[in-house]
């Protein structure tokens, strides 16, 4: 689904004069947090300024490795891993390129573009994605400037990334030192740029997640959903659990990818639309008070869908050591799952440590439970689903 | 293997608030002094509400927090939902918990944030519904959210009343500052504590008896005025100013900043932190809430500032910017009943530009850029020796301010910043690290009043003796002549010096 953000951007506007910008220019972003779902934004975004596509730089996923080697001594605080690793990317790219960048690019992501952003209260990002570039640039200036000793200039600007018109004033202020002459208008374009891109990339995801969860509803095989904020994509920090269960058989999904087809979305909460109880198929109000968080929203939606979706037989929930943002959500995430028979399982306190042997152990719970439920678990979904109550009790007490 | 419930989860919804409960249920409140929320209860007795503030959080409600709602809570949430459920456990045993539930509604404060202080409620529905009192009712003032308080048509939180609720917590802001800047100085023991109480239930009787008018004009008209609150103040001037005091005895000042509820709270939540450091000899600056609630207003002009382009930005900005001077000018006139004493409140752009090379003012959550402002702002102005930061175990942004002062010590090398994780049951292992800054501090207050002796020209004595010729109240503005502790600017503004 492609989201209208702008509608005069793409409109002619007379093009910058660019002879004062560094055509060589590099920029390096650490991939950190929310750039697990706006990368593709930030790429064509930068390219659109001019700068090469190969010169858009990103830190690698995150590692072991790459902590130990490049965060030592400079994290400043105790907190969730994911915020904590930020330091292991900065020190990535200030020293560990073979080709050194100019800018070290890390927005402060304040809110979000969403999908449910017209249906829930907020699109905030939590205060740790918001603050976390503020903490760890601490640890790199303490004791003596490490940005300026690298010749690294350190651009980190506040963005909303749901409000086009502030975002392109946000970005254009924070990004004119380094792109002489840079324009509002300018910045309006390559912010449309970088939105198709990223929506053309989402729209394959959640149409290929489609065509994967219509397959195994056909051939009645169970799929997984993966349930987490979107740097549990990042190895280092959901630890690629989700292939242990491709491994296995079972097609995973990411709550992230989920189709959002109207066609599809009728079929699960259309009765409830006509009887009042919800007022859209993005309406998460009756589960989800407290709808301020843009991931937390988004996930509680995944859950929901991954509730009444056949082909969703068990879900997997990750979460990060020390997540304040997960932590009222876990009861309601698994509630929600399981009154409509959704096995639920649970990753939490993910940190450095791959946690091979509980992954082994959950994986085959997982696998068994599968194999032995899911065709029931599947029909009486559907049943549920077409409201079918007798089915629905017949299935519920075979299973007791 | 879950069983299917056949019903889909559904948030809980509290039953409305009606008229008739009006007359029977007894609303809860806390989290605030006990200064501040006395005079709460004044305000809803005074709209004829039954209204009762909770006990004191203690270690055992963290603990009943913690068992009953889904781990890794940040320690306030832990310890308010704790304090709520062992209020109502406790009232249940002595008469049902179908009467409690009848009883009793919880009021808080809910929130647009986007920490854990917007979701406060889910940690407190759980509580509740591990123990079987579902059926509660627990109201969030919160406008983006309605929880279904009004539907009963019971509960008006009016601009009337919300307008009479800040007053009565800035009044209790008030007194806690003369308090605090009295009792470390008092030559009887208790003094201060009387006067305080009497102060407060002086105020307590104006916030009951205050008649505000229902129409927005009225309201605000009364607000600038409110005589009953002011005149209640200079009575309470009056308690206070018959306590002895000697304020010449060298105490390092330290200032108190950190997470909204742990620097408000005075008690376990953050290691009765307060008394601690009076215990140990300080003079403590405490967090009035003005502060808060200024911020507040600051953080919402930002909005507007930012988007120029929306219809009605400008005058919602400037409604904002009238609104924050207001609270201030009332603050001022609050303070001036009191003859000046209570410290005047930083000022947020102040706070915003000492932090912006540190910390981006527009970051939400928790008390944003404040904490580094505040931190800055008392270092370099003299404000105090030293700052304990309360910075409570698990919560988020206060993590994130904490990684970013790391750049402003490097700064300011000589900043006496104690960070205190509080995870309320870690008392030793703070306490310790703030007794180490703390003996630093008093050899800087030492130093620093034998500079004031040596610049105002004065022995101890010769200071003693003009001080008790000068002759003047008690409570009155304080000389602040570039030194941070009491006794020292004393001294310089008896020697007409300066440092
Ligand atoms: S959502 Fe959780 S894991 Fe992510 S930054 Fe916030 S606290 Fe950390
Ligand atoms: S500011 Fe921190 S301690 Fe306070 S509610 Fe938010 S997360 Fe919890």
């Amino acid at each position: 689904m492609r989201i209208p953000i702008l509608r005069n951007a793409s409109a002619k506007t007379p093009s910058a004069d660019r002879s004062d910008r560094n055509p060589d220019l590099r920029v390096g972003i650490p991939r950190i947090l929310n750039q697990w779902s706006t990368p593709r934004f930030w790429t064509a975004f930068f390219e659109e300024l001019g700068v090469k596509r190969r010169n858009v730089v990103y830190s690698s996923a995150t590692s072991d490795a790459q902590q130990k080697q490049y965060s030592q001594g400079r994290g400043a605080v105790d907190c969730c891993y994911p915020v904590k690793c930020i330091s292991g990317h900065y020190g990535e790219l200030l020293t560990g390129l073979k080709k050194p960048v100019d800018v070290l690019f890390s927005p402060k992501v304040v809110s979000l573009r969403s999908f449910l952003g017209s249906h829930v209260v907020d699109c905030l990002g939590c205060p740790r994605v918001m603050a976390g570039p503020e903490s760890a640039r601490g640890g790199f200036v303490r004791e003596g400037d490490s940005f300026a000793a690298s010749g690294v200039r350190y651009v980190s600007p506040v963005v909303n990334m749901s409000e086009p018109m502030l975002l392109a004033r946000q970005l254009t202020k924070a990004l004119e030192p380094v792109f002489p002459g840079l324009s509002h208008d300018e910045t309006l374009r390559a912010i449309e740029m970088g939105w198709r891109e990223q929506d053309d990339f989402d729209a394959e995801s959640r149409e290929v997640a489609h065509e994967v969860l219509e397959r195994c509803e056909r051939e009645s095989r169970p799929a997984i959903l993966a349930l987490g904020r979107p740097y549990h994509m990042d190895p280092g920090i959901g630890h690629e659990i989700e292939n242990e269960l491709q491994a296995c058989g079972y097609p995973v999904i990411w709550g992230q990818h989920l189709p959002l087809d109207t066609q599809l979305l009728d079929r699960l909460f259309g009765k409830d639309i006509r009887d009042g109880s919800l007022a859209s198929h993005f309406d998460i109000s009756d589960v989800w008070k407290s709808s301020y968080s843009a991931n937390t929203n988004e996930l509680i939606w995944a859950a929901r869908f991954g509730a009444r979706h056949p082909a969703i037989a068990a879900a997997v929930r990750f979460s990060s050591y020390e997540c304040g943002m997960d932590q009222p959500t876990y009861t309601p995430v698994q509630k929600i799952l399981e009154a409509r028979g959704t096995l639920f399982f649970s990753f939490q306190d993910l940190d450095a440590t791959k946690p091979s042997g509980s992954v082994r152990i959950r994986t085959e719970t997982i696998s068994y439970y599968l194999e032995r439920h899911s065709k029931r678990i599947m029909d009486r979904k559907r049943a549920l689903l077409s409201g079918d109550a007798e089915k629905v009790r017949v299935l519920s007490e075979s299973d007791e | 293997m879950s069983i299917v419930s056949q019903k889909d989860y559904q948030a809980y919804k509290p039953r409305g608030f009606t008229t008739s409960d009006k007359e029977k249920v007894t609303l809860l409140f806390g989290g605030l002094t006990w200064r501040a929320e006395r005079l709460l209860e004044g305000v809803f007795h005074g709209s004829g509400y039954h209204a009762r503030a909770l006990p004191q959080a203690t270690k055992a409600d963290l603990l009943r927090g913690r068992e009953l709602a889904d781990v890794g809570q940040c320690c306030p949430t832990a310890f308010t939902a704790g304090n709520l459920v062992n209020f109502l456990l406790d009232e249940s045993k002595a008469r049902g918990s179908q009467d409690v539930m009848d009883s009793y509604a919880y009021l808080t404060a809910g929130s647009c944030g986007s920490c854990r202080f917007g979701q406060y409620h889910q940690s407190y529905e759980l509580a509740l519904s591990n123990l079987g009192l579902d059926a509660f009712r627990l109201f969030f003032m919160d406008q983006t959210n309605p929880d279904g308080a009004q539907e009963g048509g019971g509960l008006d939180l009016s601009p009337a009343l919300l307008s009479k609720a800040v007053l009565g917590i800035m009044a209790a802001d008030v007194i806690q500052d003369v308090e605090y800047q009295l009792r470390p100085y008092e030559l009887e023991a208790g003094a201060t504590d009387r006067a305080s109480q009497l102060a407060v239930e002086e105020l307590y009787q104006a916030c009951q008896d205050a008649k505000v008018p229902a129409n927005t004009l009225g309201v605000a008209a009364w607000t600038l005025h409110s005589k009953g609150i002011m005149r209640a103040l200079c009575r309470a001037r009056r308690h206070f100013d018959a306590v002895a005091v000697d304020r010449l005895q060298v105490k390092p000042k330290v200032k108190i900043t950190g997470e909204f509820y742990l620097q408000t709270v005075e008690g376990d939540p953050n290691y009765n932190i307060h008394s601690w450091l009076e215990k140990e000899g300080a003079e403590v600056y405490p967090a009035p809430v003005v502060i808060w609630l200024d911020y507040l207003l600051r953080f919402n002009s930002q909005y507007w500032e930012d988007r120029p382009y929306l219809p009605r930005a400008r005058f919602n900005l400037a409604a904002l910017r009238l609104a924050s001077k207001a609270l201030l000018w009332k603050y001022d006139q609050m303070r001036r009943a009191m003859n000046g004493l209570p410290h005047r409140v930083p000022r947020q752009h102040d706070l915003r530009d000492l932090a912006a090379p540190y910390f981006d003012g527009r970051l939400s959550g928790g008390e944003g850029d404040m904490l580094i402002g505040k931190a800055i702002w008392a270092h370099t102005r003299n404000k105090a020796h030293m700052i304990a930061e309360l910075s409570p175990y698990g919560c988020m942004p206060n993590t994130m301010s904490i990684g970013a002062m790391a750049a402003v010590q490097g700064a300011h090398p000589d900043m006496l910043w104690a960070a205190l994780e509080v995870k309320g049951d870690s008392e030793i292992h703070a306490l310790s690290r703030c007794q180490m800054l703390l003996t630093e501090a008093k050899s800087r207050a030492a130093e620093e009043f034998d500079r004031a002796l040596h610049a105002s020209g004065l022995t101890l004595s010769e200071a003693k003796a003009r001080a008790a010729e000068t002759r003047q109240p008690v409570v009155r503005s304080l000389p602040s002549r570039g030194a941070s502790g009491t006794a020292a600017n004393l001294v310089l503004d008896l020697g007409g010096a300066e440092l």
